[in-house]
């Protein structure tokens, strides 16, 4: 019995985690090349979750076809913010761009509430699911999780063949050795900024594919806590990092419930929560480059 | 004017601003508890300005120490038996429990964390404010999530009149003299050996450290003070002022945001900068919620991103560069 | 910028004090205080909680012809201010309120830690403190005197549920309690646990889960294991729409489920659709409950205020939006309805003796009975429970207020999902 809810909460985990880590990728994506750390990644989060509401409830469409969308859009708030503030805080210390990242993350939650109104909402998208015996798999899940592997292996190949990719990995290692060689670090720049607010506005569409309710303006709190210890896991630089610590992070949140189950009088659930950040003071001090290699 | 004066000039504006606060909130009508909440935010600002101003280092997870010291009062006033008898004695007691809590949780986060630089720093802290918030949740630590309330024992304690004085007028006092001592001892760092090398460490801390400047030292003492300040802070406006503790309230992370904002606003690392910070926040916050009532963050979020971007040095900072080279340049630092 | 500028500021705040005690009413009118939610997490509570003040202030005014003082009619003001459902501005607010506006009671904001926090400074100046958002039974037990209830206490949330399954499938003996970790669904927790024990039933499942959860997988897989007959649970909007929606993803079957706070609302059926059917959840009020002036009189109460339609329409025009109230706006605005008997059974708008009246009022409203006791715990109010079927939300307990009859067991999430709606038998 202990052994089915552990397996079973374990794919639930492992789903869940591809999830998790394709929705930090950009916060690691522009850790790794701008040095800044964005407090306001749940906020992107949201206004992915709310394009895949518009184009469901308004457009009629399938939350696939909102990837592309929550995609344009986040590159075009990415460019935004970047050419009127980040830009200005890349060499500045860190303060003034965890605040200015997390202003800009306020900014967005009121414009959607005023937009929107702050009421709870959400979609029912009925595609089917799996039952795998130990526990049941929704279709939609498993598409958002096939999804965000498929996503994060496309982003390898753009940064290894593409010729912006490669440019953008060569202002990573020495951004003036980059410059030496022609690349225009500041277009660089911007780009990676767009990109990482892109994907992670994409994760907010498939966020919504695994959980299609609760949607408000206020979701991306927790979002982005999860996204620190995430980001800890894989080593804040690393976006493939981040994928695969998203894997673990699942895999560690799910099944220590389990176990945590076991002991009487305590709350599992918060006890998870506890494990994480545990997790994320350990690493951050015994390997902060994170559990993998870094690349 | 001797040179020992001379040295504690700056703390005269300082003072002279919390005491016309007191004097304008006890005797203008209605103004009190705005003079309470003015204060709370510069006491916030004074305590946070001594890691986060001298130091550079931005503790993001600082609410936590918040938190604790309020657990200290609150365990003082709901765990001791026989309230009757100790009737006001509880509030030192409570305060010593408050502070014991915040030094050791600092010593722990501290041990942690300053090992770590910059954005690591930050992130690391994020994760002790949460990580103790849930093992608090999780492992039902004084009443777990379910929090305490203890009005009842206030009323107890000191009495209905006293404890209703207490909780309307002689908390804010305490929190006016809260900011009064981390001024003080603001300017007592600033002034002495530890200043020097949190100024040099701030500036370039490898450099500190090649030329033998101890930085690990001196950042966990200012690292302690901040959260002992924290501590008692908490202690005050949040368990005296707020008879209850729910723990989702105590760790939250934006009073560690508007910390941040109070500081930078009001000028990293000086002294008057606090004091300035709170009352712009916390009167423009204030003044935003009456006139247009649901739109403070959206007029706020740009604000700061404008004065980040084009006034990092806030608005004290600004204030000394004006000032250079006039005689009231030595009340204002 | 001169080095005197910091007194320049302190001029400044002395400025804006002088304009703001020049603000002072004439004392010609009654006027409600309110420092309300209109931004942060409660703000969709706090919008409707104004929505309904304002809609009963208005039919106080235009209808009723406003508070019957000495002989005159005196008309209801409001004033509110966004506290931005942050503690900190609660207590400026409300003393700029009772100094500065000069107002007659104060209204707490959304929330057993707000009220909370405002508690003691309506106290200290012996104003009178009227709770519609904080339904912490604890509050009630600190000893304050000026505080009244309107809310009903959260651990009656689910009795009326437990009493509903109990009559009608007596062989019902499993029970899974699945609560937010937060004191106030706490509460609701330790009412039904101890009322399920008293009834009967057997608790096969007790857990919590914390405040912002995003995944409640890991929970709900356990709490299928122990094949529970009906669930209760829940805590606030999101994760209860979470709840729901995880429950139909394991496929978790159940005769019954009841969840607080969010399942009664329109947006839960809006984001769910057909998982929602047949899902219930207690509330304080719901439109389409029965209350009348008929139903009073049969109970020998008092009735006051609009009756339901016209709290809708009044309600629409007070906010210009053409949304639904929910329980929120009604408990507020039988707030308004309760102050106004007291202060006419007073004779006075003196806080003390407005506070004795309230104590010895009974009466009833389109938002059911009101009667509270001597700590000023609301008794007279009794929730209703409400189940979504299809796609309408209908009053199926007490059996004296509801619109249609309960449809038990609830249909699966596979058939839901196909189509089936849930129906009475």
């Amino acid at each position: 019995m202990f052994l089915e809810q552990l397996g079973g909460n374990l794919i639930q985990g492992l789903v869940l985690g591809a999830i998790y880590g394709m929705a930090t990728m950009g916060l690691s994506l522009i850790f790794g090349v701008l040095k800044v750390v964005n407090v306001g990644h749940g906020a992107f989060v949201m206004v992915g979750a709310f394009t895949t509401l518009w184009v469901f409830n308004a457009l009629g469409l399938n939350p696939i076809f909102a990837l592309p969308c929550a995609f344009g859009l986040g590159m075009a708030l990415g460019l935004f913010f970047y050419y009127t503030t980040i830009r200005r805080l890349i060499k500045a210390p860190e303060l003034a761009s965890l605040l200015a990242t997390f202003a800009m993350g306020v900014l967005l939650e009121e414009i959607v509430r005023l937009g929107f109104g702050s009421e709870f909402r959400g979609y029912n998208w009925v595609a089917g699911k799996i039952d795998l015996g130990i526990t049941v798999l929704p279709l939609p899940k498993l598409y958002a999780s096939i999804g965000s592997a498929l996503i994060a292996l496309g982003l390898y190949f753009w940064f290894k063949r593409t010729r912006a990719g490669n440019a953008m990995r060569s202002v990573v290692e020495d951004s003036e050795g980059a410059r030496v060689c022609g690349v225009n670090v500041g277009w660089a720049y911007a780009l990676s900024f767009a990109l990482g607010i892109g994907l992670t506005l994409m994760s907010g569409v498939l966020l919504t594919m695994f959980i299609p309710v609760g949607i408000n303006p206020y979701m991306g709190g927790p979002y982005t806590l999860k996204a620190f210890v995430i980001a800890v896991l894989g080593g804040l630089s690393s976006p493939y990092g981040a994928f695969f610590g998203g894997l673990v992070f699942g895999l560690i949140e799910n099944g220590s419930y389990t176990l945590f189950a076991l002991i009487p009088g305590v709350e599992p659930f918060a006890l998870t929560r506890f494990l994480s950040f545990v997790m994320l003071l350990v690493i951050l001090l015994i390997r902060p480059t994170g559990l993998l290699r870094a690349k | 004017m001797n040179k020992r004066t001379h040295k504690y000039l700056p703390l005269f504006p300082v003072l002279a601003a919390y005491i016309v606060m007191f004097i304008i909130g006890d005797n203008v009508a209605g103004m009190w508890q705005l003079v309470g909440m003015l204060a709370f935010y510069c006491a916030l600002g004074q305590a946070f300005n001594i890691f986060l101003g001298m130091t550079g280092y931005v503790d993001f997870g600082y609410v936590a120490f918040l938190g604790v010291g309020t657990y200290g009062m609150a365990l003082a006033l709901t765990r001791i038996k026989n309230l009757e008898a100790f009737g006001l004695g509880i509030i030192p007691i409570g305060l010593l429990l408050a502070l014991v809590m915040g030094i050791l949780l600092s010593l722990a986060v501290g041990a942690v964390a300053l090992r770590l630089r910059g954005a690591y720093f930050a992130i690391a802290t994020i994760g002790v404010n949460e990580g103790f918030r849930y093992l608090i949740e999780g492992a039902k630590i004084w009443n777990g999530a379910e929090g305490m309330i203890f009005t009842a024992q206030m009323n107890e304690a000191f009495g209905r009149d006293t404890a209703s004085a207490i909780m309307t007028y002689w908390s804010d006092i305490f929190v006016l003299v809260i900011a009064a001592l981390a001024a003080l001892v603001t300017l007592v760092y600033m002034r002495s050996k530890i200043g020097y090398a949190l100024t040099a460490l701030r500036e370039d801390e490898d450099a500190a450290k090649v030329m033998g400047v101890n930085v690990t030292k001196y950042k966990i003492i200012a690292f302690i003070t901040s959260a002992g300040f924290a501590a008692i802070l908490g202690a005050v406006s949040w368990a005296l002022k707020t008879p209850y503790v729910f723990p989702p309230e105590v760790f939250e992370i934006h009073y560690t945001v508007e910390a941040i904002i109070i500081v930078l606003l009001g000028g990293a690392g000086t002294l008057l900068g606090p004091v300035m910070g709170g009352l712009v926040y916390g009167i423009s916050k204030y003044y935003l919620s009456i006139i247009l009532p649901g739109f403070q963050l959206l007029i706020f979020a740009p604000v700061i991103i404008i004065i980040i971007l084009l006034f990092p040095e806030g608005i004290v900072g600004m204030l000394k560069a004006r000032l250079k080279g006039t005689s009231l340049e030595s009340f204002v630092i | 910028m001169r080095v005197k500028d910091f007194k320049g500021i302190v001029c400044f705040v002395a400025v804006l004090a002088i304009f703001a005690v020049s603000d002072a009413i004439a004392a010609s009118k009654v006027v409600i205080g309110h420092p309300a939610c209109l931004s942060g997490k409660y703000a969709k509570a706090g919008e409707q909680a104004i929505g309904g003040i304002k809609a009963c202030i208005e039919w106080i005014n235009e209808s009723y012809g406003g508070v019957e003082l000495s002989g005159k009619k005196v008309p209801l003001e409001y004033k509110y201010y966004d506290c931005e459902s942050k503690k900190e501005a609660v207590t400026s607010l409300i003393g700029r309120l009772i100094t500065v506006n000069k107002v007659n009671v104060v209204f707490a904001p959304y929330s057993s830690g707000l009220t909370l926090r405002g508690a003691p400074v309506a106290e200290s100046r012996k104003m009178l403190y009227m709770d519609h958002g904080g339904a912490n039974n604890k509050i009630f037990q600190q000893g304050f005197e000026y505080i009244v209830q309107t809310i009903g206490p959260a651990t009656n949330y689910h009795r009326g549920t437990l009493d509903m399954i109990h009559t009608i499938d007596p062989q019902a003996k499993k029970v899974a309690l699945a609560y937010e970790d937060s004191e106030f669904a706490r509460m609701v927790m330790e009412g039904a646990e101890k009322h399920a024990k008293e009834l009967g039933f057997s608790i096969v499942f007790k857990r919590t889960y914390p405040k912002g959860v995003t995944d409640l997988t890991p929970l709900l897989s356990a709490l299928k294991a122990t094949k529970p007959d009906f669930t209760l649970g829940g805590g606030h909007f999101e994760d209860g729409q979470l709840f729901n929606r995880q429950m139909a993803d394991l496929d978790i079957n159940v005769n019954a489920l009841s969840l607080i706070a969010a399942a009664t609302l329109p947006a839960f059926y809006e984001a769910l659709t057909s998982m929602a059917e047949g899902v219930m959840g207690p509330s304080h009020w719901e439109y389409g409950v029965k209350y009348s002036e008929e139903e009073a009189k049969k109970n020998g109460l008092r009735w006051i205020g609009p009756d339901q339609d016209d709290f809708v329409a009044l309600f629409k025009k007070a906010l210009g939006k053409d949304i639904l109230p929910d329980y929120h706006a009604a408990e507020a605005g039988a707030q308004v309805l309760a102050y106004v008997l007291a202060v006419e059974k007073a004779s006075s708008l003196d806080s003390g003796k407005v506070r004795t009246a309230l104590g010895d009022l009974q009466f009833m409203s389109f938002y059911g009975g009101w009667d509270v006791d001597e700590t000023g715990l609301q008794i007279g109010h009794s929730m209703v429970d409400v189940q979504w079927q299809m796609g309408k939300r209908i009053i199926v307990w007490p059996r004296e207020a509801q619109t249609g009859d309960v449809a038990y067991p609830i249909p699966a999430f596979a058939e839901k999902a196909k189509g089936k709606v849930a129906v009475p038998r």
